[in-house]
């Protein structure tokens, strides 16, 4: 194989280089010529602008996204996500590991909220496999992963905070989603990446270390959620700075291919649990909370959004612990799976939207190929859109309100 | 001879260079220090008398940059333990009693630390811009009054001086963002700027009304108006012009939530990302050396200095050792003996088993306690600039406490707000006083005049 | 199953359709030529009685013959997901006309996929690598990449050469690989 040379990119590390003429080696600008054409635009600058690179190494870009912005003073022109330095490879290890072994695979995908991230493959599988799940395992699934959701919820609002600049808030979301974490932990023996949800139901029933977690918690939920929203939502600095940043209207959000509790802040109910339902959530009761008003939500809209959920969530949570019917929590499955060779898909919707995950079987223990829909993904797409025009510290805001998670984002 | 040299030949090179120090100080310096003391000291004595105001001055500087590191220490302790309360933590624990040399172990921490330049970096004015800030705060010591009669330099229009020594600080920040060779440097030098020219207005302006109404520059002498009862301080009388010094001050001392400066969540560190070591730490003493001349300048100005807030009887004639005459040496002589021996009997009797010397031993100590709780009551009631001092201090530490707890509690405002708020409140607000102030004192005279 | 979007979905596309319409659990399959995909996302989407507003997913599959591109849409018409199936791409040459005109939300989707498959998505404006760094040259999910022997190549092993955009075919050589009826 032969190799072309590169044209060789002038290094800051060498001494030959006389800086005062290459000043443009610090510059964000990649060093080969543009590939496409939205490349081209961006990397040109105009007036006044220059290039900020943001990440992959910064305080608040939730993990190692990168971003370059092209600011103009403080006012963010135009930016460019750069993925990536997070990519695993997952839907490559999927192809190469046998259905069981996937499950454990995919929870560090979002690790705030590991169980959605078990639940659609699990679902998919179940559907390839033809396998009837039992009602309390459904039970449990839809309970744990409510629990999972109020942790997520309850984190991204310390998030939010942090990234306005709060010291505090932070540090309260995590006492109540340590507590939840510690309560999942209790049953699935894992405080972060569960590796709970198996293929025709879950691993382990429920057990006493976990209820009476539970119902410690359930006491006193609303309130503590309640005390931690008044802290945020009552300061004036706070909402100031999220309300009329990064409004996101309604058609927009559905052409972005938005989803979760983005779209839902802009106005559209759209909630897989009520649009497609699956598991046991119709037999239960709660609401889609939307919001937004003159047909867009803001910044403050989705942040707003999110604790109207964490009180549905709770309503969900209670109802499952009243109509917890008894029985099996695993269907009788060999231990190795062949399903027929066959297609399927399945979708849940994780407290950052629709995750799903369309498998194609080719008859052996091991999936073809499976493709793994991860909401931040497409969600963090709506960054080069709402940004436009802000201020470089509205991109926080609105980052934040979009609660990306980059181990889903990278995969 | 050849004792000297082998002796000599025996030495370390290290040894080699330091037997000669060694010898210098013990036996050049004090035949120097006596010479010089018979033959130039009584011209040295008069050269210093005559420039009593100079030797005072250097006294001063000296007094102020040893004062200003342990200030440090205690404010970066204080705000690492009072947020950690407020976070539900605990804060430091491991470095000394209650985590309280984690400051200190910082310093060192930031002395081992590699002292970095950036590629492409401005090198003297890099290196210039942690100096610039560090002095321009610790300069603005010099006038504040820490008690009656404690203060450096009475400067008759200290305020001004203030105010022109504070604005030097943003000088620096400007330097160190320009010279980073770094975006969010630059950003944040640029803020840096912004943020002071327009918070400078407001807090100039906020203070011309007091000015006006104590008819003085000087701020000792501003301290020295609010003497009396708590009533007379001048936050009762310049209630608004007290609250935009608050806010002003705070965006001065670029504090949370009007931190631009620093943003870390959007800037990384503002002008000080590239800064590492020594010279991060000169930053980083800076801003909270000017945190305690926030809060020291608030007290004075408003909160009625090192007066306390009531008016203590004068006691301190009461309290003339002098008076007691020869008495006052039985007194010190009798009096430690006699108290540890009243102290040690009640432990001694309290337990049979307990030992004589362990008694005694209790019975010091908690003479040593009583004397010295003793003495510092009496410190307190019979010197002035002792009282004075510790009312400054508790008063001074009240309003470090509202900087760090604004921090612990706000999220920070967005750059074109805290503009906006500059332009649009502050500054109409503190003209308002002005004017409110200029007429209520032309009334008053009037009035006067006609009654 | 819903029998009614079946009958719907054939009446409309008959002819466009390269296979019957496959329905099982909740999902009902269509096949369409990838030329057709623009029109027929257009009519999906746009027809209030389909109405098929939300694309749910955007995934390629080499099923190590041909290249396909899965979508999954989502209407409030209908119980089922619909899945539309672009089938019989060439491995060594796979173009698909892009979907940003009707979801600009899919750019993103289809970087990603044109990442990991080299399926080109033209009209796409911003059709670069994602995850995979710039200077990549091969599509890591097909079927005939193999990681050692990829990871030879790979800017790790030394060699920073700029990346050949429109270059499928500088891909691992074809080495005996899982193939599937799907």
């Amino acid at each position: 194989m032969t190799t072309t040379t590169p044209p060789q990119h002038p290094s800051a590390d060498d001494p030959r280089i006389l800086l005062d003429d290459q000043i443009g080696a610090f510059e964000a600008v990649p060093p080969y010529p543009p590939r496409t054409e939205r490349e081209a635009e961006f990397y040109s600058l105009g007036d006044g602008e220059m290039f900020l690179n943001m990440g992959p190494q910064h305080p608040s870009t939730h993990g190692v996204l990168r971003v370059v912005l092209k600011i103009d003073g403080e006012r963010v022109v135009d930016l460019d996500p750069v993925l990536g330095y997070l990519h695993r490879g997952v839907e490559k290890l999927c192809e190469t590991s046998d259905f069981h072994h996937i499950i454990s695979q995919l929870d560090p995908l979002e690790y705030i909220s590991s169980l959605f991230m078990e639940w659609a493959p699990v679902m998919a599988f179940e559907q390839l496999l033809d396998v009837q799940v039992p009602r309390r395992a459904e039970y449990i699934r839809v309970l744990t992963g409510e629990l999972n959701r109020v942790a997520s919820h309850a984190l991204f609002q310390g998030w939010m905070a942090l990234d306005l600049g709060g010291l505090t808030p932070i540090l309260y979301s995590f006492i109540e989603r340590d507590e939840i974490v510690e309560m999942l932990a209790a049953i699935t023996g894992q405080r972060m990446l569960f590796n709970y949800f198996r293929i025709g139901g879950v691993n382990g029933d429920l057990n006493h270390e976990f209820m009476s977690r539970l119902g410690d918690w359930m006491s006193r939920a609303s309130v503590q959620n309640q005390a931690n929203t008044d802290l945020l939502n009552d300061n004036e600095i706070f909402v100031r700075r999220m309300r009329g940043i990064g409004r996101l209207d309604r058609e927009t959000a559905l052409r972005m291919g938005t989803t979760g509790p983005n779209i839902r802040a802009a106005g559209v109910p759209f909630d897989i649990r009520r649009a497609h339902p699956y598991s046991v959530y119709p037999e239960l009761e709660f609401d889609i909370p939307t919001r937004g008003h003159d047909g867009g939500g803001d910044s403050l809209d989705r942040y707003l959004l999110r604790i109207d959920e964490v009180k549905q969530s709770l309503r969900i949570i209670d109802q499952c612990l009243h109509n917890m019917p008894d029985g099996p929590v695993m269907a009788g499955l060999p231990r190795l799976l062949r399903p027929r060779p066959g297609r399927a898909w399945a979708a849940v919707e994780a407290p950052r939207g629709l995750f799903g995950t369309y498998v194609i079987s080719d008859g052996t223990d091991q999936p073809f190929r499976m493709k793994i829909h991860d909401p931040s993904f497409v969600n963090l797409q709506l960054v080069g859109l709402l940004m436009k025009g802000n201020l470089i510290a509205d991109t926080m805001a609105v980052m934040a309100s979009l609660d990306p998670v980059m181990g889903g984002i990278d995969k | 001879m050849t004792a000297i040299a082998r002796a000599w030949d025996n030495l370390t090179v290290t040894g080699k260079i330091l037997v000669p120090l060694l010898f210098l100080v013990l036996v050049v310096a004090p035949v120097a220090t006596v010479l010089i003391a018979l033959f130039v000291g009584p011209w040295v004595v008069d050269v210093l008398a005559s420039n009593l105001g100079i030797v005072r001055f250097v006294v001063a500087i000296t007094g102020v940059l040893v004062f200003t590191i342990p200030t440090a220490f205690v404010i970066i302790y204080m705000e690492m333990k009072v947020i950690a309360r407020m976070n539900l933590r605990i804060g430091p624990d491991r470095v000394g009693p209650y985590g309280s040399l984690m400051s200190v172990v910082h310093g060192l921490k930031f002395l081992s630390k590699e002292d970095f330049t950036p590629t492409g970096a401005d090198v003297p004015v890099f290196t210039l811009a942690p100096v610039v800030v560090f002095l321009a705060t610790v300069m603005t010591f010099l006038v504040v009054p820490f008690g009656p009669g404690l203060v450096a330099q009475d400067l008759n229009i200290g305020l001004l001086y203030l105010f022109a020594i504070g604005g030097m600080n943003v000088v620096g920040l400007l330097m160190a963002g320009w010279a980073s060779f770094n975006k969010y440097s630059l950003l944040g030098g640029l803020r840096a700027a912004a943020q002071a020219v327009s918070y400078e207005i407001p807090l100039t302006l906020s203070v011309v009304g007091l000015v006006l109404l104590a008819g003085t520059l000087s701020v000792y002498q501003i301290g020295a108006a609010q003497a009396g009862w708590f009533t007379d301080w001048f936050v009762f009388r310049q209630p608004l012009g007290a609250l935009i010094f608050l806010i002003a001050g705070t965006a001065e001392a670029n504090r949370s939530p009007l931190d631009m400066t620093e943003a870390d969540q959007e800037i990384v560190a503002g002008f000080a990302t590239e800064y590492s070591g020594m010279r991060f730490a000169f930053f980083f003493f800076a801003e909270y050396v000017n945190v305690f001349v926030m809060s020291a300048l608030i007290v004075t100005l408003f909160f009625g200095a090192w007066n306390a807030p009531f008016p203590f009887p004068d006691v301190a004639p009461a309290l003339d050792p002098g008076s007691l005459g020869i008495g006052l040496v039985l007194l010190l002589a009798a009096a430690p003996v006699a108290l540890t021996l009243l102290f040690a009997a009640p432990f001694y009797l309290a337990r049979s088993s307990t030992p004589a010397w362990q008694a005694l031993l209790l019975g010091f100590i908690t003479f040593s306690v009583v004397a010295v709780g003793g003495l510092l009551g009496a410190a307190y009631l019979g010197l002035d600039w002792f009282a004075g001092l510790a009312w400054f201090m508790v008063k001074t530490f009240v309003f470090v406490f509202v900087f760090v707890w604004m921090r612990g509690t706000f999220p920070r405002v967005r750059i074109d707000q805290l503009m906006g708020f500059a332009w649009k409140w502050l500054l109409p607000a503190s003209l308002l006083n002005l004017f409110v102030t200029a007429a209520a004192i032309l009334v008053v005279e009037a009035l006067n005049k006609a009654g | 199953m819903d029998r009614s979007l079946r009958r719907r979905l054939e009446a409309r596309f008959g002819d466009r359709l390269t296979g019957p319409v496959r329905q099982r659990h909740d999902q009902t399959e269509i096949r369409i030529r990838p030329a057709d995909v623009p029109e027929v996302m257009r009519e999906l989407h746009d027809d209030p009685t389909l109405g098929f507003e939300i694309l749910a997913d955007l995934a390629g599959v080499d099923t190590g013959t041909h290249m396909q591109v899965v979508f999954h849409l989502w209407s409030a018409t209908t119980p089922d997901w619909l899945r539309v199936v672009a089938d019989g791409m060439p491995r060594d040459d796979p173009r698909i006309p892009t979907l940003t005109g009707l979801w600009p939300g899919a750019e993103w989707m289809e970087r990603e996929t044109y990442d990991m498959f080299g399926i080109i998505f033209e009209g796409n404006r911003d059709l670069r690598r994602i995850y995979m760094p710039p200077d990549y040259t091969s599509f890591p999910l097909r079927k005939d990449f193999y990681l050692a022997d990829d990871a030879a190549r790979s800017p790790g092993g030394g060699v920073r050469h700029m990346e050949q955009t429109h270059a499928p075919t500088q891909a691992t050589p074809s080495v005996v690989r899982r193939t599937v009826k799907a």
